[in-house]
C-alpha cells in the first residue's frame, strides 16, 4: 500500500497532462494503472467504512436513461482466471492498465461532471476495477469470494453472460460484497447496451511467456499486431503472426492482417482451450517472397530474379480480377465420420473445391463440388499422423471458424509433403481474400521498411516493394542495374546479362519501339526483352533468328 | 509526256454504266485524277469519302499526291472509284445484327476504332471483326424477317469533330462541367448517350438495344445455336478473325456482309461503368453467351450462379429506370436517403420485430413432427416461444442468425414452405427447419433470415426489397409448374438461363430451386454490380480467355493445340486433352515469324525454343494475337488514354506494315 501510495502523487500530474491530450491515454499504461489504483484505495476504504456509497436516488434516474448505454463500455475478460491462478508472474499490471484506459475513456467522454450519470458511470466502473483488484489481493485467501464473484468464471468470455443470472448473486452473505454486486450488475446491464466490445487477451509468446492485452474489437490483426511489436521490441518483420492454435482439434491457423481479431476469438467456446500466439512465420507471407513456387503450377521449387517476381505478382494481383491459381491433384480425404483416408483427385477453382467423380474426366462440367469457401478457413493440422492415422503429417482442415469441437462438418484432407500443402494452403487463401492478401503483404513490408529505416538510419540501402530481407545479395545485384544504372555504361551491348535480358516484358516492349525490326529473309522478329532496363544502353538489337 | 487513256468504273454512276475513261499523263497525281472524274461524271455532290481501288493490286490509292508512275498504274489498270465507306451489317455480341458504315479503306484496326466510337465503345483495342459462322438457313427461318436497327445515317468518323462541336454546343448549354470530358478522352455525352444517338427516339431506341441487356433467350434459340464440342471446333472460330493490318476491301469483304463485332483480346482494361455502359452491357453479352453455349467450361455450381446472376439482371434491367446520366445531386440525395436510413434504424431497433406462428423442427429430434410455436424475430435472432401468451417471458430458445447458411425448400405446387438453417456453433452446424404456412409468410421469414445471417436487422432498407425478390421468384416457380408459361416479364423459363446440357438433365422445375439457392447471394446487387459479377466469375473460370488454334509443332508428327491466353500459352496434347506445357509471355524473349513457309518460332528464357507452323487459323492471326496481347499489357503503363496505335500495328503487323 506505501508504494502505492508513492506513485499515486508522480501520477496525478500525469492525468492531468492526459486530460489535455486524450490520444496519448494508452501511452503509459503503467503509469496511469498506480494512479488508479490510488483512486481504488480511497474507495475501498470508503467501502470498508460501511457508508452506503450510492444513495438509491442517484440510481433510479439512471436505469431510465437510455443515453448512458453510449458512455458505458462492453468488454470481457479472457482467462482472467486463469490468470489470476497463475500467482506471482501475472502480469496484471498491463490488465489493470487497460482497466483504466477503459475509465479513462468514459470520464472524457463525460465531460459535463455534473451529469449524474457520468459521475455513477464513473462510480460503477470504480467499483468494477476495485473488485478485481480486491481479488487480486486476496488471491491467496478467499477462494471462495472467487467463486462467487463475477469475474472469477471460468476462462470467462463476456461480461454480459454472467449478467444474465443474477439470482446467484444473491446468496451473498456479505453486505458490502452485495451491494458492489448489485452496482456491477447495473454497471453490466449498461455494458451490454453499449457499442464497443474490448476483449482482454491473453498473447502466447514463442518462449513460453506470455502477455496479457486489451484489444477493441474494430482493431484489425495488423493493429494488434504493431501494437504488440511496439511492445515487445522484438525487431520488425513481416513475418509476425497471429497464430490461432486449437488444441482440441489440433489444428491452427495463421489470422491474416485485415482480419478481426475479437470477431475471430468470440468464436472460442467459454472453456477454450485456444490459444494466440505471437510468433513469426515465414510462411505467412512466403507467396509473396517467392510467388514463382505458388502462382505457376509448378512442382518442383525455382529461383526467380526479383523482377520477375515483381512482375509475376503485378500481373496476378494487379489486375481488375485476381486468377486463381492451377492448384490440383491428388490428395487425401478423411471420409465423414470414418478412420479411413481415401485418394481423391482434387481441383481448386474461384467457385470452391472440387474432386474428380470416379470413373470421370477433368472435365468442369461433371466435377463434383466438395466444398465452398466462402463460409470456411483453412487451417493447418497438427500431428495427424498419431491423431487420425493420417497417410502423412501434411494435413489441413477446413472448417466454419465457429466450429471448435469434433463434427462431421470438418473436412481433413492430407498431402504426401509440405510442398503441396503449402500450395494448397496458399492457393485457398488467394482464392477467399484475392487482392486484399497482397495488400496485407505490402502493408506489411511498408511498415518493416519504416522501422527498419529508423532502427539503422546509417544503412542506405532502401530495399524495393516486394524483395525479402532474406536475399541480400541476388537484390543488390539487381538494384544496381535497374535503378543505378550509370555503371554499366562500360559494358558492351552484346555482353548484357540474362537476368536483365529477362526485364518486364511490357516494359520492354514500350522501349521497343524505340528500335527498329529487321527483316531477314522475310523472316520477321519480334523482340521481346531484348532490351535491358534502360533502352539507351544497349541500341543494338539481337540478331534476327533464321528458321 | 505522253498521254493516255485511263478508264475508271464510277460506282455511283450504277453498276451497269460503262467506265469513264479520262486522258491521264504518267506524271498525273492521284488527286487530279480524282477532278478530271468528278468534271466528267457531271454530278454534283460531297466526293469527300471517295477513293481509288486498284482490283487487280488489291489495293486503294489513298496518296493523292503520288503519280500515276510512282503507283505504277498503266492503261490495263482496272480502277473503280468509289467511297471509302460503305454498309456492313454488324453481328453484335448481344446477337443483334446493326447496320452501319464503316471504312473499307483503313486498316481494320482503324476501321474498329471507328465502329467503337460510333457505338460508344471505349478501348476498342480489345475487339476485332471475325466472318460469321454460316447459319444453317432453314425454310422456316425465311419468314422470321430480322429486325436491323439501322445507324447508316450517322455521319462517319470523318465527322466525329462535328459531333463533338455539335456536343459541345449542347453542352455548354446545360453544364460547364461536361466540357472536361474532351479532356480525358472519354466519349462525350448528351443525356447520357453520345450526341448522334439523340437526334431522333428511332436512335435513341437504338441505344437503348447497345446498353441494356437482352432478356434471356428462349431455350430453342440456345438449343439452334452452334456448340464447339470439342478443343478443335473451338480452334476453328478463330480461324475467321479478320487481318487488323488490312482494310476490309483488301479481304474480300464486299459492301453489306456481314462481319461479327467482338471482343477478341480477354484483357478488359478499366472498365468503368459510368462510361462503359455499352461496353459493359455488350461484354456481359459476350460472356453470357460464352457460358450458355459453353464456350467456356464450367461447373454445374457455377453454371447455376450465372443462372442466378441472369437471372437477376434481366429483372433489374427491365425494372430499373436507366439511370443514362452520372447526375451528382442523385448522388447527392441517395447518400442523404442513406444516411437518413442509418438513422431510422438506430431510432426503431427496438421496433423491428414481427411475431409469426412458425414451425420449427431441429432436425436431431424427431423425423416426422414439426411442432407448432411461436416466434419473434428480433434484430438478428429468432426466438421461440410455446405460444403467443409467453412470448412476454423468457424464449425456449434464442438463435442468433448471424452468419448461418440459409436455404429454401420449397415446392409451391404441394405448400411446402420450408427454410432450412445452417447455424454455425463450437460442436458442428445445428440444421434447424422452419416451416411457413404460406407464401406471404414465407418470403417475410425468409427475407429476414438472409439479412439476420448478413448481420442485419429487419430495419435495414433491403427488407421489402428482399421479400419482393423472394415472392416473384416464387411467382416464377409457380408458372413453371404449370407448363405453359405466360409471356409477362415476371415469367422466365429457368432453360433460358443455362446451357442446353442441363435442359436434358433438368426439368425447369428441378432447375428452379437450384438457381434459387445460387440466387440468393446476388439477390440484393445492383444492376452494375451483377454485371461486374457475372464478369468476375466469368473471368475466374480456368479456361477464360484461351484461343485455341490447332498446330504442328516442329518435329512432331500430330497436330496439337496451342491456347492463347492473356498472359500465357499453353499447349495441349489432343490425345491426353490436357495442358502438357506452359510457356508464359513474362519469360518470352522474341518470337519470328517466317511468312514464307507460315512458321512460328518463339525464344524464351533459359533457351527454350519452340517452333510450330498453324493448322486453323493463318500464322498471320496467332502472330497477332501474341503481339495483341503484349500490346494489351503495355496499356497499363501508358499514363495517357490516347491509343498506340502504331505500336499495336508493331507488334501486330504483318511485313507490309513495316
Amino acid at each position: 500500500m506505501d508504494q502505492v501510495s508513492d506513485e499515486e502523487v508522480e501520477v496525478r500530474e500525469e492525468e492531468e497532462e492526459e486530460e489535455e491530450d486524450s490520444d496519448k491515454e494508452d501511452q503509459d499504461l503503467d503509469k496511469m494503472f498506480g494512479a488508479w489504483l490510488g483512486e481504488l484505495d480511497k474507495l475501498t476504504q470508503s467501502l470498508d467504512d460501511g457508508r452506503p456509497e450510492p444513495p438509491p436516488q442517484q440510481k433510479a434516474p439512471l436505469r431510465q436513461e437510455t443515453n448512458m448505454a453510449n458512455f458505458s463500455y462492453r468488454f470481457s475478460i479472457y482467462n482472467i482466471n486463469e490468470a489470476l491462478n497463475q500467482g506471482d508472474n501475472v502480469d496484471l499490471d498491463a490488465l489493470m492498465a487497460d482497466l483504466c484506459s477503459i475509465e479513462q475513456e468514459l470520464s472524457t467522454i463525460n465531460t459535463k461532471p455534473n451529469s449524474s450519470s457520468s459521475g455513477l458511470a464513473r462510480f460503477l466502473l470504480n467499483c468494477h476495477i476495485q473488485s478485481i483488484r480486491q481479488q487480486i489481493n486476496s488471491l491467496p485467501l478467499s477462494l471462495s469470494l472467487l467463486k462467487h464473484s463475477y469475474l472469477d468464471r471460468e476462462t470467462s468470455l463476456i461480461l454480459r453472460n454472467i449478467a444474465g443470472k443474477p439470482s446467484h448473486l444473491l446468496t451473498k452473505e456479505e453486505q458490502a460484497a452485495k451491494l458492489k454486486a448489485e452496482n456491477i450488475r447495473v454497471a453490466l446491464e449498461k455494458i451490454k447496451e453499449a457499442q464497443v466490445k474490448k476483449l482482454v487477451i491473453r498473447v502466447h509468446l514463442s518462449d513460453e511467456s506470455s502477455k496479457t492485452m486489451m484489444v477493441d474489437e474494430r482493431q484489425t490483426v495488423r493493429q494488434v499486431l504493431d501494437s504488440l511489436l511496439e511492445k515487445s521490441h522484438c525487431g520488425y518483420s513481416a513475418d509476425w503472426s497471429l497464430v490461432e492454435t486449437i488444441n482440441e482439434l489440433q489444428m491452427e491457423r495463421i489470422f491474416e492482417d485485415h482480419e478481426n481479431l475479437v470477431e475471430n476469438l468470440l468464436n472460442w467456446t467459454r472453456d477454450s482451450q485456444n490459444r494466440l500466439m505471437f510468433t513469426e512465420r515465414i510462411e505467412k507471407y512466403a507467396l509473396f517472397k517467392n510467388p514463382q513456387n505458388y502462382l505457376l503450377g509448378r512442382k518442383e521449387t525455382c529461383e526467380m530474379a526479383e523482377r520477375n517476381k515483381e512482375a509475376l505478382l503485378e500481373e496476378c494481383f494487379g489486375g481488375s480480377s485476381v486468377s486463381v491459381p492451377e492448384m490440383e491433384g491428388v490428395l487425401w480425404l478423411k471420409e465423414d465420420g470414418k478412420k479411413s483416408w481415401k485418394k481423391r483427385y482434387f481441383l481448386l477453382r474461384a467457385s470452391g473445391i472440387y474432386y474428380v467423380p470416379k470413373g470421370k474426366a477433368k472435365a468442369s462440367r461433371d466435377l463434383v463440388c466438395f466444398l465452398q469457401l466462402d463460409h470456411v478457413n483453412v487451417y493447418l493440422g497438427q500431428d495427424y499422423k498419431s491423431k487420425y492415422k493420417a497417410p502423412t503429417d501434411y494435413c489441413m482442415v477446413l472448417k466454419h471458424p465457429q466450429i471448435q469441437k469434433k463434427s462431421q462438418y470438418i473436412k481433413y484432407l492430407c498431402c504426401d509433403d509440405i510442398r503441396t500443402l503449402q500450395q494448397w494452403i496458399n492457393s485457398i487463401r488467394i482464392t477467399k481474400y484475392g487482392k486484399q492478401l497482397y495488400t496485407n503483404f505490402q502493408e506489411a513490408m511498408r511498415r518493416s521498411e519504416a522501422a527498419y529505416d529508423w532502427s539503422s538510419l546509417s544503412s542506405s540501402s532502401i530495399k524495393s516493394g516486394s524483395s525479402s530481407s532474406s536475399l541480400p545479395e541476388s537484390q543488390s545485384n539487381h538494384s544496381s542495374q535497374s535503378d543505378s544504372g550509370v555503371s554499366e555504361m562500360t559494358s558492351s551491348g552484346h555482353t548484357r546479362s540474362q537476368s536483365v535480358v529477362s526485364s518486364i516484358f511490357s516494359d520492354a516492349w514500350r522501349r521497343g519501339t524505340q528500335g527498329e525490326v529487321r527483316t531477314h529473309k522475310n523472316t520477321q522478329s519480334f523482340p521481346v526483352s531484348s532490351l535491358c532496363s534502360c533502352g539507351l544502353h544497349f541500341p543494338c538489337f539481337p540478331s534476327v533468328n533464321l528458321i | 509526256m505522253a498521254a493516255w487513256d485511263l478508264s475508271v468504273t464510277v460506282e455511283d454512276l450504277g453498276s451497269d454504266a460503262p467506265p469513264v475513261t479520262i486522258s491521264v499523263a504518267s506524271d498525273l497525281h492521284v488527286g487530279g485524277v480524282i477532278l478530271k472524274l468528278v468534271e466528267k461524271t457531271q454530278i454534283k455532290r460531297d466526293w469527300s469519302d471517295h477513293a481509288l481501288w486498284w482490283e487487280q493490286k488489291q489495293q486503294w490509292l489513298l496518296r493523292t499526291a503520288w503519280t500515276l508512275e510512282k503507283y505504277g498504274i498503266h492503261a490495263d489498270a482496272r480502277l473503280l472509284f468509289m467511297p471509302q465507306h460503305k454498309p456492313l451489317k454488324l453481328g453484335l455480341p448481344n446477337g443483334i445484327t446493326l447496320r452501319l458504315r464503316a471504312s473499307f479503306s483503313c486498316p481494320v484496326f482503324q476501321t474498329v476504332m471507328g465502329i467503337c466510337r460510333m457505338l460508344n465503345i471505349r478501348h476498342p483495342e480489345e475487339l476485332s471483326l471475325l466472318r460469321p459462322v454460316e447459319e444453317k438457313k432453314k425454310k422456316k427461318d425465311k419468314d422470321l424477317a430480322e429486325e436491323i436497327y439501322d445507324l447508316t445515317e450517322v455521319p462517319l468518323s470523318s465527322g466525329t469533330l462535328k459531333i463533338q462541336i455539335f456536343n459541345y454546343r449542347l453542352s455548354e448549354k446545360l453544364d460547364c462541367n461536361r466540357l472536361t470530358f474532351f479532356a480525358v478522352s472519354r466519349p462525350c455525352l448528351y443525356n447520357g448517350m453520345p450526341a448522334h444517338f439523340v437526334d431522333s427516339p428511332q436512335m435513341e431506341a437504338i441505344y437503348k438495344m447497345l446498353s441494356v441487356t437482352q432478356p434471356p433467350p428462349a431455350p430453342e434459340v440456345i438449343a439452334k445455336q452452334y456448340r464447339p464440342a470439342s478443343v478443335v471446333d473451338k480452334a476453328h472460330i478463330n480461324g475467321r478473325w479478320l487481318d487488323s493490318s488490312r482494310c476490309l476491301m483488301q479481304q474480300g469483304i464486299q459492301e453489306n456482309d456481314r462481319l461479327w463485332l467482338r471482343f477478341k483480346y480477354a484483357a478488359f482494361y478499366d472498365i468503368e461503368p459510368k462510361y462503359d455502359v455499352v461496353r459493359l452491357t455488350q461484354l456481359y453479352e459476350q460472356a453470357r453467351w460464352a457460358i450458355l453455349l459453353e464456350d467456356v467450361d464450367c461447373t454445374e455450381e457455377e453454371m447455376m450462379l450465372f443462372g442466378a446472376l441472369q437471372y437477376h439482371i434481366s429483372k433489374v434491367a427491365q425494372s430499373e429506370p436507366q439511370m443514362l446520366s452520372t447526375n451528382a445531386a442523385m448522388d447527392d440525395l441517395e447518400s442523404a436517403l442513406m444516411s437518413l436510413e442509418v438513422k431510422m434504424e438506430g431510432e426503431n431497433s427496438s421496433a423491428s420485430e414481427f411475431n409469426v406462428i412458425v414451425c420449427f423442427r431441429p432436425k436431431r429430434l424427431t423425423l416426422k413432427g414439426y411442432k407448432q410455436y411461436w416466434f419473434k424475430f428480433q434484430d438478428t435472432s429468432i426466438s421461440y416461444f410455446k405460444s403467443k401468451e409467453e412470448s412476454i417471458g423468457e424464449p425456449i430458445q434464442q438463435i442468433n442468425l448471424r452468419g448461418c447458411e440459409v436455404a429454401p425448400d420449397v415446392n409451391v405446387a404441394s405448400q411446402k414452405f420450408l427454410i432450412r438453417l445452417l447455424i454455425p456453433a463450437p460442436e458442428g452446424m445445428n440444421e434447424v427447419y422452419l416451416r411457413c404456412e404460406n407464401e406471404q409468410q414465407y418470403a417475410q421469414w425468409m427475407a429476414a433470415c438472409r439479412l439476420a445471417s448478413k448481420g442485419k436487422s429487419l430495419a435495414d432498407s433491403s427488407f421489402q426489397s428482399e421479400i419482393q425478390s423472394i415472392r416473384s421468384f416464387l411467382a416464377m416457380q409457380k408458372t413453371n409448374s404449370h407448363g405453359n408459361a405466360p409471356a409477362g416479364d415476371e415469367s422466365i423459363n429457368t432453360h433460358s438461363l443455362v446451357s442446353p446440357r442441363y435442359h436434358k438433365k433438368y426439368k425447369p422445375k428441378q432447375l428452379t430451386p437450384r438457381i434459387l439457392d445460387a440466387y440468393q447471394n446476388v439477390a440484393q446487387l445492383s444492376l452494375t454490380d451483377a454485371l461486374m459479377r457475372f464478369l468476375q466469375i466469368w473471368q475466374a473460370l480456368p479456361d477464360f480467355g484461351l484461343s485455341y488454334v490447332v498446330v504442328r509443332f516442329k518435329g512432331s508428327r500430330k497436330d496439337e493445340v496451342l491456347g492463347i491466353a492473356p498472359n500465357r500459352l499453353i499447349r495441349i496434347d489432343l490425345g491426353v486433352g490436357d495442358v502438357v506445357k506452359t510457356w508464359r509471355y513474362n519469360n518470352m524473349k522474341q518470337w519470328n515469324v517466317n511468312w514464307d513457309i507460315r512458321q512460328m518460332a518463339i525464344e524464351f528464357d533459359g533457351n527454350v525454343n519452340i517452333a510450330f507452323s498453324c493448322v486453323t487459323a493463318d500464322c498471320k492471326i496467332v502472330h497477332e494475337f501474341i503481339g495483341g496481347y503484349i500490346f494489351m499489357s503495355t496499356r497499363s503503363r501508358e499514363k495517357s488514354d490516347t491509343l498506340n496505335e502504331e505500336l499495336f500495328h508493331k507488334l501486330t503487323g504483318g511485313h507490309e506494315a513495316l
